[in-house]
Formats: structure tokens, C-alpha cells, sequence
């Protein structure tokens, strides 16, 4: 049987639109669904939104050519978009738009079938179609105490520290900044305290809690994190756990001189902050 | 529809690969509570050590899930940029159909790689974004230097680039200038390299078609370009080349095949730098920091593996510099914008895999040489 070369140019590029179609709706939705909160810096935001804009006008204007085609050539007689022009054909997938647009109907019939371009274009369009339907169907779910254990900590400078916070206002990774960049514990020694972060198991150490700072994805992340002084006689809190945490700075001594712990007076479980990353 | 295309083999390995990372997430939330965290709480060691290091990383489906997360990071930054690339090169393709200034560019061995790496600061994208444009260039028939030089060097010489470096390393003045000069001299190097390769030994066949139309008879056979009397063309005589502004619907139809084949590719560098990541502790690779080759070594392997776009991986840098000798953190800066695992997906669109494997020596060579000048200057 004769393939219909028209029809299978229309379905490429139904597929073409399918596929465009899913991976706009996966960055979209990414930025409505609180995903980017969970993966990317927050300045990246606008940008993947505004790719996912392009990538829906250009799955609607193929959508719209193809079954516009489809209407054309009814009888199988495949659209004639453009006058003849000459030109190799191309055989990989990045092969540059059919030259080779003269009418199917000047071509012997041998030639009425999908190229091996047109074929991996198809195949293309499907593989990557599953996958934008597979992001968009599993939304991610990861670990952040997993992450944090395979990152060394962050060493990187101070940044900008919010002196002029009262000490109750700054938050995890205000304390580490400051205390990285002023390392005479004793001048914070007593103050008040209320921050919140996941709870990051230690080797050797009791957990703290930590946070994740990110400059561009989670591939990138480190964490930061606060040693605490656990309540006595309560279970250790779980990993990843998410804790809000009101007390005191105070000095604890250690082998390599004393060091600030925060020594609670609250601790509330809460839910997963809508912007769990620090930059 | 589908029914009578065979699977290419090509897609076999990035759906082999998606498969265990499809199957984690539901796992994930499933089995952690289960499987996971029980364990953790119940040995008496879970305070300890840290949960990576209890549950085997091949049963620890808190270490898909987490994998997941980082499969989805990397690929959704990327995708704008990859767009933004894509768009850059349909636009040039609208705008000189013919190429015409492409092959005005300069063709010498030095001037040509300079040239190209100067058009860096025209597309202020990172390297995913460089891969389509240094594609159009190449199939628009731009002198080879000239694209290789602009591929190489432009994630490096681009105004975001330069300003996220100044902005990390304010104080390190060495380090600002050295990053710009160092990519020259990869790119220079590289280009020079690469050239050493016959082009149908160096670029894939797709694309050495597409660039030979671009070219001068007197430059290429008409049975190396296919067309003419002469060649593998089977149709009847149709009117001679003529290459013309692509209507609107050709071009979007390009751009639509173009930015999908890229990100299939791109999906599959993704998933291994993932997998990588996940395996292969961060800590190991900085651990041996003092040491003045090792380091360099060490970060070049972190900058293969970590694979984050160039506009920002002078912020990640900075989390680890105190720890690391300059010629290791200069190393790193160097080979994540010309090779990493994400890339190597894309450049496979480009390069046959002889170019690729030279590719990737000769950019670790030439950045380990730099990092060693670098540490002997510095320490």
C-alpha cells in the first residue's frame, strides 16, 4: 500500500504540536504549581515562563498549519506550500526545513514514503512528547537532607549580611553568614533566635538545622545549616523534618574552642515553606 | 501513525535510562516511611551517620526521588536557554538564508577561532543555548575555526558570564582576567585541534550535507554535496540551488524539529549528570583541594559532573574557593562552559564521536596545562 505523503506530513507535525504543546504546558505549569519554588532560583522564574509562552504559540502555530494542510488536501494530495526549489534530502534530525518541496505528485512513487529524517522527526516528536508528559504526571518529591549529605557545606563568603536585622529577624542563613564573617562566638552569645529550616543528620554530631542555598538548580545546592542542643530526653527529630525554631544563642564548649549552639525553647513542626531554597 | 517507524537506536538508551527514574518518584513517596527512614531510626548508628550512607544507595528510593528533583532542575533551566539558542539560529536563518556573511568571517587558524569567540557577546546565553547557533554557523558554512571558536568560547566571553564572575570574585582580579583569556586560549586551542580532523571525520553527516550547499564548488565535489548531475540524488532535475528566505511555516517547522531533536539530547546529558551526581559523593572530589594537580584534576571532574550553566557556576564556585588551589577553581570555570556530562548530548548533534573524544581531551588538556601555570603562578 501507498503511503499518503500528505497525511504523514500532517501527523509529524500533529506530533510536532503534541510535543511542543506538553513541554510549554510542563514549564507553565512549573511556574503556577510551586515546582520551580522547589528546584530553581527564583530570578530563573520568569525566563522559564516565558520560554513555556513561545513554546505554547509555537505548538498552536503548527497545530493550526497542520490540520490548515489537512483541510487543504483532503484527497490526499499533499499541500504545495511553496514553489519547487532543489536541494539534497536530509537525512539527520536536525536536516534543515524540507527543501526538497517540489509536489509529491512530480515524484516517481518509489519516493512516496517517509525518509529516514522525516521517520526519526517522528520518533523525536513522540520520545520527547512521553517525557514532557512524564514530568508533568510525577511531580518531584526530593530529599533535602539526602541532598544536603552528599554536599560538602557551603564555604562561600559572608554575602550580604543583614547587620542592622535585630537578631530575632535574621534567618538561618543570616546566623551562618554572620557568624562565618565574625568569629568571636561570645558577641552573639544570649541572643534571641527564631528560625526555621529541615532537619539535617550529622556524622558524629547531633542534626541540625539546615537549609539549602542554590544559584541556579538543585543540582548546584549546599547546605547550610545551625547545630542545635535537642531537648533532653525527647526522640531526635526526624531527617528532613521541617522545624520552626524559637530560643537563644549560646556558647557550648567543644575541642576547638567554644561555639554557638541555638538552644530552643519551641520547636514546631511546620509544612515545607512555599520557597524552601536560599540563594 | 507510528506503527511503521523502527525505534532508533539512539532513543534506546534515554528511555532505558528514564525508566528507573520514572519508576522512583511514586516509589518515593510510597516506600520512604517504609523502607528508608525506619531503618535510619531504628539503628542505633542513625545519629551517626548521615542516611546516605545507612541504606544502600541502590535500594534508597529517597535517593531516586531526590534524583528526580535534580533530573527536573537541571532540565528546566536549561530549556530557556536551549530555546533562546534555537531562536538565535532561526533568526539568522531568516534573516541570511544564504549564509553570505557567515563565510566572510575570517578563516585563519588564529583570526578565525578569535572571530567567533568575539560574537560571544552578542548571544548572552550559556553553553546549551551556543549549541544551535554554532550549529547554524557551521551548517551556514562559517569558516571552521570561526564556529569552533565561537562554540568554545562564547559560554565564557558573554556580558551575563562576565558579570556573574565579577560579581562572585570581586576581590580576585587574576581571576577575572584570566577566565576570559583562559577560554581563548581553549578555544583557540581546540579550533586549532579539531582542525587537524578532516571535516567528514569531525561533523555528522546531517550537518556536513547542510554545510557543504553553503560552500564553493571549487571547495567541494558536486558528489560530496550530493546534488547536481552528479551524486545521490534520485529525483528528476529540479531547478538549480537557490537558497531562499524559508517562508514562515518552513522556518517554524525547522525551528520546531530543531529544538526537539536538541532537547531529546539534552534530556539524555541531564539524566547522566543526574545519576552521576547522585552516586558519586561531592565531598570525594573536593577532598583532595590542597593538592596542586589533584585539585585542578578533582574540579575538572566536578565541572564535568555537576554540569550547571556558565552564567552561574561562578556562584557555585564560590561555595567551594577557600577550599581549592586558583589553578583548580580557574580549572573549573574553564571546562564546564566547553564539556560536561549535560552537553555532551548536544555536541553529539555536531560532533562524530572521534570529534567528540578529541573535543574532550583536548579541552582537559589544555585546562589542566592552564590550572598547572596558574597554580605554579599563584601558590
Amino acid at each position: 500500500m501507498v503511503r499518503n505523503p500528505a497525511h504523514d506530513a500532517r501527523n509529524a507535525a500533529i506530533l510536532r504540536a503534541i510535543a511542543l504543546g506538553l513541554w510549554a504546558l510542563v514549564l507553565l505549569r512549573s511556574c503556577v504549581d510551586g515546582r520551580l519554588d522547589l528546584l530553581l532560583r527564583r530570578s530563573f522564574h520568569p525566563l522559564v515562563a516565558l520560554s513555556g509562552v513561545v513554546l505554547l504559540l509555537l505548538a498552536l502555530l503548527q497545530a493550526r498549519w497542520a490540520f490548515g494542510s489537512a483541510a487543504e488536501a483532503p484527497s490526499g494530495r499533499p499541500p504545495q506550500t511553496r514553489p519547487p526549489k532543489t536541494g539534497p534530502p536530509k537525512t539527520g534530525p536536525l536536516a534543515a526545513a524540507p527543501r526538497a518541496t517540489a509536489s509529491q505528485d512530480e515524484l516517481p512513487a518509489r519516493s512516496r514514503r517517509l525518509n529516514p529524517a522525516e521517520r526519526r522527526d517522528g520518533w523525536t516528536a513522540l520520545a520527547t512528547a512521553l517525557l514532557a508528559a512524564l514530568l508533568l504526571a510525577l511531580p518531584p518529591n526530593p530529599s533535602f537532607a539526602d541532598l544536603a549529605a552528599q554536599r560538602p557545606p557551603d564555604e562561600g563568603s559572608a554575602g550580604e549580611l543583614s547587620f542592622v536585622l535585630p537578631p530575632a529577624q535574621r534567618s538561618l542563613t543570616d546566623w551562618v553568614r554572620l557568624l562565618r564573617s565574625q568569629p568571636d562566638p561570645a558577641l552573639f552569645d544570649g541572643d534571641p533566635v527564631r528560625i526555621s529550616g529541615f532537619v539535617l543528620p550529622m556524622p558524629n554530631q547531633p542534626p541540625q538545622l539546615a537549609r539549602l542555598l542554590v544559584r541556579c538548580c538543585l543540582a548546584d545546592a549546599t547546605p547550610v545549616g545551625l547545630p542545635v542542643r535537642w531537648p533532653a530526653g525527647r526522640p531526635a527529630p526526624e531527617a528532613d523534618q521541617w522545624l520552626a525554631i524559637e530560643g537563644r544563642m549560646a556558647l557550648e564548649p567543644g575541642p576547638s574552642g567554644a561555639s554557638l549552639v541555638v538552644v530552643p525553647s519551641t520547636v514546631r513542626s511546620i509544612a515545607r515553606p512555599r520557597y524552601p531554597l536560599e540563594p | 501513525m507510528l506503527a511503521a517507524l523502527p525505534i532508533p537506536s539512539a532513543l534506546a538508551l534515554p528511555l532505558a535510562l528514564a525508566l528507573p527514574l520514572a519508576i522512583a518518584p511514586p516509589l518515593a513517596q510510597a516506600l520512604p516511611q517504609a523502607l528508608a527512614l525506619p531503618l535510619a531510626q531504628e539503628l542505633p548508628l542513625a545519629q551517626e551517620l548521615p542516611l546516605a550512607l545507612i541504606v544502600p544507595a541502590e535500594l534508597n528510593a529517597t535517593r531516586l526521588a531526590t534524583g528526580w528533583a535534580i533530573f527536573q532542575g537541571l532540565l528546566i533551566e536549561a530549556l530557556p536557554f536551549l530555546l533562546l539558542g534555537v531562536v538565535i539560529a532561526a533568526a539568522a536563518r531568516w534573516l541570511a538564508p544564504d549564509g553570505r556573511w557567515l563565510r566572510r568571517l575570517p578563516s585563519g587558524p588564529l583570526l578565525g577561532p578569535l572571530s567567533g569567540a568575539a560574537l560571544g557577546f552578542a548571544l548572552p546565553a550559556c553553553e546549551c543555548g551556543n549549541v544551535p547557533v554554532a550549529r547554524r554557523l557551521l551548517a551556514g558554512g562559517a569558516p571552521l575555526g570561526a564556529a569552533l571558536g565561537f562554540l568554545f568560547a562564547a559560554p565564557v566571553l558573554n556580558p551575563i558570564v562576565l558579570a556573574s564572575t565579577a560579581a562572585a570574585f570581586p576581590d580576585k582580579l587574576w581571576l577575572l582576567l584570566c577566565r576570559p583569556l583562559g577560554a581563548v586560549v581553549v578555544a583557540v586551542g581546540l579550533a586549532l585541534l579539531l582542525a587537524l580532523l578532516p571535516e567528514r571525520e569531525l561533523l555528522q553527516s546531517d550537518l556536513l550535507e547542510e554545510r557543504w550547499l553553503r560552500q564553493p564548488l571549487a571547495a567541494v565535489s558536486l558528489l560530496e554535496r550530493r546534488s547536481g548531475l552528479v551524486g545521490a540524488m534520485p529525483e528528476p532535475a529540479l531547478p538549480p540551488a537557490t537558497l531562499v528566505r524559508p517562508s514562515l511555516e518552513e522556518l517554524l517547522r525547522h525551528t520546531s524539529r530543531e529544538f526537539l531533536s536538541l532537547a531529546l539530547m539534552l534530556v539524555l546529558g541531564c539524566l547522566v549528570a543526574t545519576l552521576v551526581q547522585l552516586w558519586v559523593p561531592r565531598s570525594w572530589l573536593l577532598a583532595v583541594g590542597g593538592a596542586p594537580t589533584l585539585s585542578i584534576l578533582a574540579l575538572m571532574l566536578l565541572a564535568l559532573v555537576v554540569s550547571v550553566c556558565s552564567s552561574v557556576d561562578a556562584f557555585l564556585a564560590l561555595s567551594f574557593a577557600a577550599q581549592v588551589t586558583p589553578g583548580a577553581l580557574l580549572a573549573f570555570l574553564l571546562l564546564g562552559p566547553v564539556i560536561d556530562l549535560k552537553l555532551l548530548g548536544l555536541l553529539s548533534l555536531l560532533f562524530r564521536p572521534r570529534g567528540l573524544l578529541l573535543t574532550t581531551g583536548g579541552a582537559a588538556l589544555l585546562v589542566l596545562l592552564i590550572g598547572q601555570w596558574i597554580n605554579l603562578w599563584q601558590l
